[in-house]
């Protein structure tokens, strides 16, 4: 008997409706007509000031704390961040920056990124997937980025986008499908 | 301008999705001239017939097409969508195409691409490393031979004519459309040349087209043409269906079959998710698939974005059963067609 898998997506978008998110809404619905899912989502830009003022993980606030303990228990992340300044949101990184070090060894990881131009389509491969290199994650090949040119509000016109990520899931489905089944 | 609204088919040879049976050749290129001649009964102002070069299209002679929808209808403008005109021979284009305006009693058209597939560029003997340089040529001599008899033109990827008599002459000023994908680059050159600008559109969002239509405009002001001949077209894949919801179903199968083709992941061809569709389907997104009232909403947008006074449907891509395509062909030329004429001769009489 399978149980679902957990899914966390770590939101790099300060936005109520946000591109990036809506990009991860393709990735999750996807996921979710091929295997039972539960999805969480913590926003790290509305993780408060114990957060935000945070040098170490003492200075977090419990709720806070449930947050990290539910992205290092994840059987699968979805990291998804806008471009600012040429990379990763910086809150972004600051949430990763109180991750422990060993916490996301061998965890699938989804690497998902928005930008203003396809221009900044690689900080998937330049700037998420070392990050997530440093963790010993397990980076699924293929990462999801889409333009800002590519949604109308939060939906994505860019067909190529939705078949992209029909491939790049297709190509770790069956890895999910045992993590559950273990 | 007197808005226009016509098809386009590439008269295409796959299986009915619900049978499992192919059309023969045959029986498929009589349904394409039934098409015209319903298109033509219900007052739509364009029949298109693309070039294709494979076995899954029956159309690789386009002007044969329409010579035989001249014969089975009245008024209906009778186009090439697209005339692959990288490799064919220009003179041969215009005498094709000036046979068709005499058949047809000046009702003519050639849209002049470079070709969304590259089949016909080995079967006709060039290279595809000339691929631009040949679209440029070929052009530039086609509006030479358009323009005067006899003709005198050099160029380097052809043989020179020299005070060569191409005959015969048509009727009407035989019109040339450039059709162009969303590269700026041929949107500026069809603008400097003072072409009317064929936009043709696969999937994306209804705004791609912005900056293109706006260098094509710049460019043809700054070549001095007239304003006149700043017309743009869309041509775009479609379905009037009944419903919004039946006309999504029965197009989408077919469609995402057809695309699989030109949607590669990995080198292979990969069928468009239906999800992706919806997104197209939807307001923002480029298809003119839904009801008649949201083509028609979505018409009107077209026409604000780019100020387009025509609009070519494709509605048989993939292989749309016939009775399925019949059908959308009259609504859009009985329910669309009516509302989207009246609606903008009123926008423009209060612009003028």
């Amino acid at each position: 008997m399978s149980r679902p898998l957990r899914v966390v997506v770590v939101n790099g978008s300060p936005t109520q409706r946000s591109k990036t998110m809506g990009l991860v809404k393709l990735i999750t619905e996807s996921l979710s007509q091929k295997l039972a899912i539960e999805v969480h989502q913590t926003n790290v830009y509305h993780l408060g000031p114990s957060f935000t003022g945070a040098i170490s993980r003492a200075d977090l606030d419990p709720a806070v704390e449930a947050e990290y303990a539910a992205v290092e228990s994840a059987d699968l992340l979805i990291a998804a961040t806008p471009v600012y300044r040429g990379s990763y949101a910086g809150m972004f990184k600051h949430f990763f920056d109180l991750v422990g070090q060993y916490s996301l060894t061998n965890t699938p990881v989804i690497l998902v990124a928005t930008g203003g131009s396809d221009r900044h389509a690689l900080v998937i491969e330049h700037a998420l997937r070392p990050l997530f290199g440093f963790f010993q994650a397990a980076t699924i090949p293929v990462g999801f980025y889409a333009n800002s040119g590519d949604f109308d509000g939060d939906l994505v016109l860019n067909a190529e986008v939705y078949s992209r990520i029909e491939v790049g899931l297709g190509d770790v489905i069956d890895s999910l499908h045992q993590t559950v089944n273990r | 301008m007197a808005f226009e609204l016509g098809i386009l088919t590439f008269g295409e040879l796959t299986t009915d999705l619900t049978t499992g049976r192919m059309p023969s050749p045959e029986e498929r290129m009589k349904q394409t001239i039934e098409q015209a001649r319903v298109a033509d009964e219900v007052g739509l102002d364009v029949f298109g017939v693309g070039e294709h070069h494979r076995t899954d299209f029956v159309a690789s002679a386009p002007h044969m097409v329409l010579a035989a929808a001249a014969m089975a209808t009245r008024n209906i403008q009778l186009t090439s969508g697209v005339t692959v005109l990288s490799s064919e021979d220009p003179v041969r284009v215009f005498q094709n195409f000036a046979t068709l305006d005499l058949i047809s009693g000046g009702r003519a058209e050639i849209i002049a691409g470079r070709g969304s597939y590259t089949e016909s560029f080995p079967l006709f003997g060039y290279d595809l490393g000339d691929y631009a340089d040949l679209f440029r040529e070929k052009l530039d001599l086609l509006l030479a031979i358009r323009a005067e008899n006899p003709v005198s033109w050099q160029g380097r990827l052809r043989a020179p004519l020299v005070n060569a008599d191409i005959a015969p002459r048509p009727i009407s000023d035989l019109p040339i459309w450039v059709g162009v994908g969303g590269t700026p680059a041929s949107a500026v050159r069809t603008g400097q040349l003072g072409l009317p600008l064929a936009l043709a559109l696969l999937l994306g969002p209804i705004t791609q087209f912005e900056r293109p239509v706006d260098l094509y405009r710049q460019a043809s002001v700054a070549a001095g043409h007239d304003l006149s001949s700043q017309r743009i077209s869309i041509n775009a894949h479609g379905m009037v269906g009944k419903t919004s919801q039946s006309a999504r179903d029965d197009f989408f199968p077919y469609f995402s079959r057809g695309l699989g083709e030109n949607n590669h992941q990995r080198g292979a061809s990969f069928n468009l998710p239906r999800n992706a569709f919806e997104a197209q389907a939807s307001p923002a997104g480029g298809l003119l698939v839904g009801s008649p009232q949201e083509i028609i909403d979505k018409l009107l947008t077209y026409h604000d974005l780019y100020g387009v006074s025509r609009a070519v449907f494709q509605m048989g891509f993939g292989g749309v059963p016939q009775q399925t395509h019949l059908e959308a062909i009259e609504r859009l030329g009985t329910e669309v067609a009516p509302v989207i004429r009246a609606e903008i001769a009123s926008r423009e009489s209060v612009n003028a």
